[in-house]
C-alpha cells in the first residue's frame, strides 16, 4: 500500500468546517512542537467541543491515532 | 435524512481521514443494509477493513466510535436519529451485542439469587438501550439508567425494589 503525505491540520479543518456554522470563521495551524490549533467563532467553540466534550475528544482519539502512524504525539487546542 | 447526501458526506468525511490522517484504511458504505438485528436496522452502514482495523479496535473500540460520532456530528443528526447511522469493523458490534447479552442474563440470575440490585459498568446510549431490550421481557425485574455523562449506568433491579429510598451497592460487570 503506498505511504500518504498526512495532513491532520487540514483534517481537522475539514471537520471543523462542516460541524460549526460559521465554516469561514474556523482558522487551524500546525504549530512547532505539533500541536493544532484550532479557532472558531465565539458561537461555534460548543459546536466543536460537543457535549462534556465529547466531539473534542474524539478529534483527539482520531488525531492520536495519526500520530500512531507518523510517528508523532500531537496536541490540540481549542481556542476562540 | 436523505440518505444518498448523507452518505456522501460520510465518504467525503472519511475519504479526509484515510488521505489527511495517514490512515491505512478501506471502508465500504451501504444505504438501507440487510437488518443486522431485530434492535438496530441502520440506514447506513460504514464497515471498515485494512491494516489500521487495529486502530480502531484498540480500546474498546474509541477510534472507531469517534469516528461514528464525528459522522453525527458532521450530518448534524439529532440523537434521537443517531441508530440510523451504524459504523462498524470485523464485526465488532455484533460481538459487543453478543457480549451484553450475556452479561445481562449473568446480572438478570445476580438480581434473582440476591435480590440486590445490579450496576452495569457506564457505558454509551446505544449500549444502554442493548441492556434495557435485552432485559424488557423478564417480568420480574426492571432497568433504570442512572448517572450523568461518562459515568451513566444502566442499574437492574428486582421488580419491587424500592430504589428511591436506598442506593444499591456497586457492582460491576465489564
Amino acid at each position: 500500500m503506498p505511504e500518504t503525505s498526512p495532513n491532520v491540520s487540514l483534517l481537522i479543518e475539514q471537520i471543523a468546517k462542516w460541524i460549526v456554522d460559521e465554516p469561514d470563521q474556523v482558522f487551524v495551524e500546525h504549530l512547532d512542537d505539533d500541536v493544532i490549533e484550532l479557532e472558531v467563532a465565539e458561537g461555534d467553540v460548543g459546536k466543536v467541543i460537543g457535549r462534556q466534550g465529547r466531539n473534542v475528544r474524539a478529534l483527539r482519539t482520531l488525531l492520536s491515532a495519526a500520530g500512531v502512524r507518523a510517528r508523532k504525539r500531537y496536541t490540540l487546542d481549542v481556542i476562540d | 435524512m436523505d440518505k444518498l447526501a448523507a452518505a456522501n458526506r460520510i465518504n467525503e468525511f472519511l475519504q479526509s481521514v484515510v488521505t489527511n490522517g495517514g490512515l491505512h484504511l478501506k471502508y465500504r458504505i451501504v444505504i438501507d443494509p440487510p437488518a443486522q438485528s431485530d434492535w438496530e436496522k441502520p440506514e447506513i452502514f460504514v464497515d471498515f477493513s485494512g491494516p489500521d482495523s487495529t486502530l480502531l479496535l484498540d480500546r474498546g473500540a474509541e477510534l472507531l466510535r469517534a469516528l461514528e460520532l464525528l459522522a453525527f456530528e458532521i450530518l448534524r443528526l439529532p440523537h434521537g436519529d443517531h441508530e440510523k447511522i451504524s459504523f462498524d469493523c470485523k464485526n465488532q458490534r455484533s460481538i459487543r451485542m453478543q457480549e451484553l447479552r450475556m452479561a445481562a442474563t449473568v446480572a438478570a440470575e445476580k438480581v434473582r439469587q440476591t435480590g440486590t440490585p445490579f450496576h452495569f459498568a457506564p457505558m454509551s446510549s446505544r449500549e444502554r438501550r442493548i441492556l434495557h431490550l435485552a432485559l424488557r421481557d423478564q417480568t420480574d425485574l426492571r432497568t433504570e439508567s442512572d448517572g450523568e455523562g461518562f459515568n451513566r449506568c444502566v442499574i437492574l433491579y428486582p421488580a419491587d425494589y424500592k430504589s428511591a429510598t436506598t442506593k444499591p451497592a456497586r457492582r460491576t460487570l465489564p
